[in-house]
């Protein structure tokens, strides 16, 4: 454990990320870039904008909590010190999307009530399945609600996202392959930790597997009601494209896991993200000796 | 990183944007990058240390295992804090702080490492400092109550001002790899204390009846601070006669700060 756990310092942390990807930037992009004209001035794609980033907002502030609400439950103090530097990456992820917020005209005093009333209640929800664990000091439901469930599913939804942004908007792609970078090593961790925790405790089992599966029916529906908000602004954004398109304005195709992004109907994404997510939980659940349940339906 | 334009001089800045910078990440970044880059666990490659004799090494690796406890109380009490804290700033700010934490933990066992202690995590329960213990359960005691204004206190004053003080006092008379591996960590502590100042000043300005209890922490918590001095300047080899002086200016550099 300790040399996998060697790989995890925060040395190692602070050559990577701060001493590495992330140099050069400001808020998780190149400096002076900024958000796209056809977003700020068109009211439906900065409003669909807004709703977008305050689901990442929500969702980071719920890993900020996880990872921090964990150090003190770490068994080891290789762990607590990993997930130091887990917190500080969920911390900039909060900052550099809250400065997204502000970068699309919010104002700061409007911050708070805006996540309120725009954060999904599913994701709430998902967010508190996960808290309560952490609340009550389980480290192993609590890693594998964390660095298993909420980090995987961030990982493919940045991913996703990075995907349709690279040409539409450099600067918010930018600032997500940061946080994708971030998101991987997560990942990582979670999976190299908890699978000798499981060994030794296959009690938690059932009830750690029974998160796993509240938290993916919470993520589905989530995932369910943004593409259904989304009808809008998918419009508009087709919109653009054919403007674009007819002064010439070549825009590179959009790809993720094999399929052309501008092709898909909403239900065809959702579906494409939604199947992408479980499959890599069951790979990785089934790597830590768990087995991934399915969620009731809607 | 590069500094958004705003940054170049904070205190130019109106008060609640000037809150928003200092408590970010960014600003964070800032500040560490120049005493971090190049000095991989805290100091430079190049920089080399006599061996110690065996009586000397021994005593360093106590005085290691206890300042170890302390940097694990402090990143337990910061991350705990993280949770507790009263705004989305405060929240960054304590993120940085369990990172420096976690940080000074990670070069003080490796520091051990280069001393040849191969299990330096069983050495720390060993040899460390059982007033330190003590500390760190009554921190996390008040980190766990969700007292904001005490646990900061504790934390970002009391346990700050004590670090600065020991680490700033051993740095001058240790061998030169372990001196900048301290220097370092107090340059973190300025920073630590500089919130914990700004926080609570703030604070009991709104609310200065909560002052009559952190009088009362402080009670609790000054003789654990004394007599963890005791114990490790003797470690240190500090002559007898000098030692009253860090309890002196650790009591000074608390009352700098308002609190007496």
């Amino acid at each position: 454990m300790a040399d996998f756990l060697g790989a995890y310092s925060i040395q190692s942390w602070l050559e990577s990320a701060p001493q590495g990807y992330l140099v050069g930037t400001e808020y998780g992009h190149a400096p002076g870039e900024r958000e796209p004209e056809f977003v700020l001035e068109n009211p439906v794609l900065r409003a669909a904008a807004i709703r977008t980033t305050v689901q990442l907002v929500v969702g980071e502030r719920c890993a900020l909590a996880a990872s921090s609400g964990l150090i003190n439950c770490a068994p080891d103090e290789a762990s607590k010190r990993f997930l130091a530097t887990q917190t500080i990456d969920e911390a900039r992820h909060v900052e550099i999307f809250t400065q997204r917020l502000f970068d699309l005209g919010v104002r700061k005093s409007e911050l708070e009530d805006l996540l309120k009333s725009q954060a999904n209640p599913h994701l709430v929800r998902f967010a508190q399945v996960l808290l309560d664990k952490v609340e009550r000091k389980d480290f192993v439901a609590g890693v594998v609600g964390q660095n298993v469930i909420l980090e995987g599913m961030a990982f493919h939804v940045f991913e996703l996202m990075h995907a349709g942004n690279q040409s539409l908007n450099p600067k918010f792609a930018h600032t997500l392959s940061g946080t994708i970078a971030d998101e991987r090593r997560h990942v990582g961790f979670g999976e190299n930790r908890i699978g000798s925790l499981i060994r030794e405790h296959p009690d938690k089992k059932p009830e750690v597997q029974r998160m796993q599966r509240d938290m993916s029916g919470h993520m589905l529906a989530t995932f369910a009601a943004s593409f259904r908000d989304g009808l809008a602004e998918r419009e508009e954004v087709e919109r653009v494209q054919r403007a674009a398109a007819a002064r010439g304005v070549a825009e590179k195709p959009a790809t993720w896991q094999g399929a052309d992004l501008q092709a898909l109907e909403p239900a065809e994404l959702e579906k494409l993200l939604g199947e992408t997510v479980l499959r890599e939980f069951k790979v990785r659940l089934g790597r830590i000796g768990l087995e991934y349940q399915t969620p009731p339906g809607p | 990183m590069t500094s958004p334009g705003r940054s170049q001089e904070p205190h130019r800045l109106e008060p609640e944007e000037f809150f928003e910078e200092v408590h970010s990440f960014e600003f964070w970044f800032q500040a560490v990058t120049g005493y971090l880059t190049g000095r991989p666990y805290g100091h430079r490659p190049e920089t080399a240390a006599p061996a110690a004799d065996p009586r000397e090494r021994e005593r360093l690796l106590t005085v290691l295992s206890s300042y170890c406890v302390g940097e694990t109380a402090a990143l337990e009490g910061a991350s705990g804090l993280v949770a507790i804290a009263p705004n989305r700033q405060a929240k960054i700010f304590l993120s940085t702080q369990a990172v420096d934490e976690g940080r000074h933990l990670e070069v003080l066992l490796h520091r051990m490492r280069e001393l040849g202690c191969a299990r330096p995590e069983e050495e720390v329960e060993r040899r460390a400092s059982q007033t330190l213990f003590t500390f760190k359960r009554r921190l996390l005691d008040l980190v766990a109550s969700r007292d904001w204004e005490a646990a900061i206190f504790a934390q970002n004053v009391i346990l700050e001002a004590m670090e600065f003080v020991v680490f700033q006092t051993h740095a001058r008379q240790a061998d030169p790899v372990t001196r900048e591996v301290l220097e370092g960590i107090v340059r973190d502590e300025r920073r630590h204390i500089g919130f914990g100042e700004n926080e609570l000043g703030r604070r009991l300005r709104e609310a200065p009846h909560a002052r009559a209890r952190l009088a009362q922490v402080r009670r609790e918590l000054d003789p654990l601070v004394l007599a963890s001095f005791e114990e490790t300047l003797a470690e240190v080899g500090t002559p007898r006669a000098e030692r009253p002086e860090l309890g002196r200016n650790y009591l000074a550099a608390v009352a700098r700060l308002g609190f007496t």
